[in-house]
């Protein structure tokens, strides 16, 4: 990945990584096109305001995108408090680019499948390239705790494409 | 003997997330491509404060752009962006004072022209000065 920090073409930057930014959210989001709100919302706040910050440009994103996605469902909150509207599309669009290998397939739709706090940790780690100790800042847990929930989140992965694979 | 959890891992990043749509890099576009004077510099935190910031600013947009020679191209425009400013949280020094770290960064562009090739030579430099403006406390 090429550094945001010395970066000077966001169309080159954000080609690169704008799978993964999206993916971030998405996982942080209720629907396909909530995830592009804040990818969009998030990736402009960070090219314009943060990027020349120091530390790690990948923490800087990922804390921007946190911070958008959580705002967006504050508001959906109340707008769906006053009307009543659910609108998750979880399960229906999916997440990756389609596979044909099926334990790829397995393992893509078996990842949506994990409880939420062990999901998140393991997008963080593959997709965001962030330490155990910087997944526990952007969660507010501790870095055991991050590693305890990846450790978890392997274990519920391997168990559910063994099963699947031998479906 | 390898290690499962490695496997899985590697196996995870085999997947291709999906992209953002076209619409989502349009309407970034967009946005990073309003003018400087409509971005949202917000600087309300103290009388005092803001005149130290704007002076600061002052101080950056109204010193002379450096124009780099180029003795094969006659130079036609030097231009300076107006300057952003960013306000962070105060700090503590070591000699137990506080201060205000303020960011300014703005662009210096020079542009040479050649009219017999009619080439040009554009200069694009990005600037970036960090600042610490003292904090009085009572």
């Amino acid at each position: 990945m090429h550094d945001a920090h010395s970066a000077q073409d966001w169309r080159a930057w954000f080609a690169e990584n704008g799978a993964r930014l999206r993916l971030i959210a998405r996982q942080w989001t209720r629907s396909e096109a909530d995830a592009d709100d804040v990818v969009q919302e998030a990736f402009v706040r960070f090219w314009k305001h943060q990027r020349h910050l120091p530390g790690n440009p990948n923490a800087l994103v990922v804390t921007s995108i946190r911070r958008s996605a959580l705002d967006l469902l504050r508001r959906s909150d109340r707008r769906a408090s006053r009307e009543k509207i659910v609108g998750d599309d979880m399960d229906t669009v999916g997440w990756f680019e389609p596979e044909a290998d099926p334990r790829l397939a397995a393992l893509a739709e078996s990842l949506k499948l994990l409880p939420a706090e062990q999901r998140e940790v393991v997008v963080l780690k593959v997709w965001g390239d962030l330490t155990f100790d910087e997944i526990g800042e952007q969660l507010s847990i501790s870095p055991n705790t991050a590693a305890s929930r990846w450790r978890y989140a392997m274990e519920a992965l391997r168990r559910n494409i063994t099963a699947r694979t031998h479906d | 003997m390898t290690d499962p959890d490695h496997d899985l891992e590697q196996a995870l990043r085999a997947l291709r997330p999906r992209p953002p749509g076209p619409a989502v890099a349009a309407r970034i576009d967009a946005e990073l491509a309003v003018p400087a004077a409509r971005r949202g510099v917000v600087i309300a935190w103290s009388a005092g404060f803001a005149a130290a910031a704007a002076a600061l600013a002052a101080f950056v947009f109204l010193a002379e752009p450096v124009e780099p020679a180029a003795p094969a191209y006659q130079l036609v425009r030097a231009d300076r962006s107006r300057p952003e400013v960013q306000l962070f949280r105060p700090v503590e020094l070591a000699d137990g004072s506080y201060a205000r770290p303020v960011r300014v960064r703005w662009e210096d562009t020079t542009r040479w022209e050649d009219a017999r090739t009619q080439t040009h030579l554009i200069d694009y430099r990005p600037n970036d000065r960090l600042t610490l403006l003292p904090l009085e406390t009572h």
